[in-house]
């Protein structure tokens, strides 16, 4: 039953973040101070490659549960607590603020991205209404459709190709996946043969869903209570999400768009890290297929590694000390795992970043480039 | 979950949850299959060695269109973003590697009676390259290995070091199990196109280029009948594959080939229906059609849509005769609807639409 209990660690720091803001003062940065805590240390740990106990998936589902709902309790909680003028110091403040960004996106978000791509109509709802704490309700049709379909192509919005640095993806990602959704809402609605703004269209009641969010949380913390609320969506969930898609895919090509292959992704696989994240960074297992739950993933023994999780959500923020450790991993995973095309492919991207001294043979690359379309 | 077992034809598998709780699924014409309530369609499908048609698995090629009759699934994504047009959608048509089963189902699919032939990855050098009338490039690529496949069917075309990867027909008869040393593939330039637009620039002869496939199953079809095969712009390639290769196969039948392009100037691959016409004496029948053709132009031939040239005057005998049929899409939706009013039986349509790929 220890792997079952394993997974309690989340619902058990997200009620002690809890109890951390509701005493207020220093206590408030208790959840950040916890969670770095932890995930500093588990970058001394070795990667986990165990299979989960699945006999009782019922009890990985209600621990999922039970975490989502909490972490939208949280956020109301929060604004609550922000309304009543409890964090009486700037410190305490920014404490709270950062402890429920950090929460909400180590904690809550892998939980309602693992239950919006569940079949079970309860879970699935559950993560789509989650959404909210992303502050994005769209995330899922771009996030399914066209992530799960595009993985590391620039078909992909989420997709971070080699050169690119964090700041420069964060622009683009957020204008492809506004544009991307348009898009996909658009043949919807067309093919349908509704008008765009039809109550049945998906993305106005997920408008609705995101209004009636805030409307709790003004309800609940007033207007400084949900602006706090919405803030630690937006600088939370919402942007560290893309930087963890920007680190999870970065730079990798495929030469067989539409089939996902284990090795079109980064893996990270400390225990606790996979433990948070809901394996969510056992990436290749997800990917290949997404509708399998957290607890059947089985992590990719021999496929491409990054350095832990927190180690690279710190180095992307610097981009130079970012393309320092990712230049030799690329130029390993070049030459270990790509097929013939694919390193063709990745010499040409090598050369488009500016790094033509990762190939191995510089001037064929060069010739090729030349003529390429 | 439903999805996690592989695809092994005759595989034994102990009885899940699922199977207990099984489902019939009855396809018109076809051998019927168990289905595990809440199982993908095609992945049960497969698990079981029926040979369903299909490519992507993802829901984006479209391949394995189905006609659901009766009974109820669910989809995982929404149909309507699928390649599924509106009216597959009103005719209820589904993708079977999308729809989980809920119930016994009645279905209409096409089951492949053939061994088919695995995707292999090849890479090559643009060894031809030659601009025909109406923007059309004859592509030929010598492969470093050879590279098998059938009548009618595709492959995936990449240059060397290049995320653009485009689709074209082969236009060669197929080559046997040994393989081809050289392929062919006529590739329409599109404005805009990245693919297109690139290779029409210039002679792209000696670069390398990668080819994928065999993809597609539209020429599977191995009963001696005459063939009607309608072709629209450059979806004469595959037709051109197809009539060769029945020409060859069925020594008693014949081929006709509606041919349609917009105007006199615009006529391409002439040479090559003549080279048929050569190979098989009297047994092949070439109709092209021109839908932009000014009028008091000297073109004494068919004038108009491809669907008009299809008409009892063709004396094919409709009841007997089986349609190849490649080109737009709407072209291609036109044509089966035709057909079908003309009395040709609509298991005996192949048809394979072409898409824009995006620029």
């Amino acid at each position: 039953m220890l792997d079952y209990a394993k997974y309690l660690l989340s619902p058990v720091l997200l009620a002690t973040s809890a109890y951390g803001l509701w005493l207020g003062g220093p206590h408030a940065w208790l959840g950040f101070g916890l969670l770095i805590g932890i995930l500093l240390f588990d970058a001394f740990l070795e990667p986990d490659h165990s299979l989960r106990d699945a006999r009782f998936p019922w009890l990985y589902d209600l621990i999922v549960s039970v975490q989502l709902v909490m972490g939208f309790a949280m956020i109301l909680f929060y604004a609550w607590l922000v309304g009543q003028g409890h964090f009486d110091s700037t410190s305490s403040k920014i404490g709270g603020f950062v402890t429920m960004m950090f929460t909400q996106f180590v904690i809550v978000a892998p939980a309602l991205h693992e239950m919006f791509h569940r079949e079970n109509l309860f879970h699935r709802w559950l993560g789509r209404i989650g959404m909210v704490m992303i502050f994005d309700p769209w995330r899922e049709i771009t996030h399914v459709v066209t992530h799960h379909i595009h993985t590391v192509t620039p078909d992909d919005p989420d997709y971070a190709r080699r050169g690119e640095n964090l700041y420069r993806h964060l622009a683009k990602t957020f204008a492809g996946q506004i544009a991307e959704s348009y898009h996909l809402e658009r043949r919807m609605w067309t093919k349908r043969e509704r008008a765009w703004f039809d109550p049945r269209n998906a993305w106005v009641w997920r408008v609705g869903i995101l209004v009636a969010f805030v409307g709790l949380l003004w309800l609940i913390g007033g207007g400084y209570g949900a602006l706090a609320g919405v803030g630690v969506c937006l600088l939370g969930p919402r942007i560290l999400l893309e930087i963890f898609n920007y680190t999870q895919h970065y730079g990798l090509v495929t030469a067989t768009p539409g089939r996902f292959e284990p090795r079109h992704t980064w893996n990270h696989l400390t225990p606790f890290v996979r433990l948070l994240a809901l394996e969510i960074t056992n990436h290749a297992g997800h990917h290949e297929d997404s509708y399998k739950p957290f607890y059947e993933l089985v992590p990719d023994r021999t496929g491409p590694k990054q350095p832990q999780f927190l180690i690279c959500l710190l180095l992307a923020f610097v981009p130079p000390l970012w393309f320092l450790m990712i230049r030799e991993k690329l130029h390993h995973w070049d030459r270990h795992y790509a097929t013939p095309q694919e390193r063709e492919i990745a010499e040409a991207e090598n050369i488009r970043a500016g790094w033509s001294d990762l190939n191995e043979r510089p001037t064929l690359a060069q010739a090729r480039f030349a003529v390429a379309p | 979950m439903p999805v996690d077992t592989i695809a092994v034809p005759g595989e034994t598998r102990a009885p899940t949850r699922a199977d207990a709780r099984g489902c019939r699924i009855a396809v018109a014409g076809e051998r019927d299959f168990q289905a595990g309530r809440d199982e993908l369609l095609l992945l049960s499908a497969l698990n079981q060695g029926v040979n369903y048609p299909h490519s992507c698995r993802v829901g984006t090629c479209g391949r394995c269109k189905t006609r659901l009759v009766s009974g109820k699934i669910s989809p995982l994504v929404d149909f309507a973003l699928s390649p599924l047009t509106n009216r597959d959608l009103k005719d209820g048509y589904i993708l079977a590697c999308q729809a989980k089963v809920r119930s016994d189902l009645e279905i209409e699919v096409g089951l492949i009676d053939h061994r088919v032939t695995l995707p292999l990855s090849v890479v090559g050098e643009i060894s031809g390259w030659r601009v025909l009338p109406g923007g059309v490039i004859d592509l030929r690529i010598a492969l470093d290995e050879p590279l098998a496949f059938q009548a009618g069917q595709y492959a995936a075309l990449a240059v060397s070091g290049s995320f653009v990867r485009r689709s074209f027909s082969f236009y060669d008869a197929p080559p046997g199990p040994e393989g081809a040393r050289e392929v062919g593939f006529l590739v329409k330039h599109l404005p805009g196109g990245r693919f297109s637009g690139w290779l029409a620039a210039r002679d792209r002869c000696g670069v390398r280029i990668w080819v994928e496939g065999p993809f597609g199953q539209m020429g599977l079809d191995d009963t001696p009948r005459h063939a009607l095969c309608v072709a629209g712009g450059t979806g004469i390639a595959p037709i051109l594959s197809i009539a060769e290769d029945r020409l060859q196969r069925f020594p008693t039948e014949g081929v006709t080939v509606v041919f349609g392009v917009r105007a006199q100037a615009d006529l391409f691959a002439l040479d090559r229906l003549e080279r048929l016409s050569r190979l098989a004496p009297g047994r092949i029948r070439v109709v092209p059609i021109l839908s932009h053709e000014p009028a008091g132009s000297g073109w004494s031939g068919a004038r108009g849509l491809v669907t008009a040239a299809l008409d009892p005057g063709l004396g094919i005998d409709w009841g007997r005769a089986s349609a190849f049929v490649c080109g737009a899409l709407p072209m291609v939706e036109a044509v089966e609807a035709r057909l079908t009013a003309l009395g040709l039986p609509r298991g005996r349509i192949h048809a394979d639409k072409f898409e824009p790929s995006g620029l």
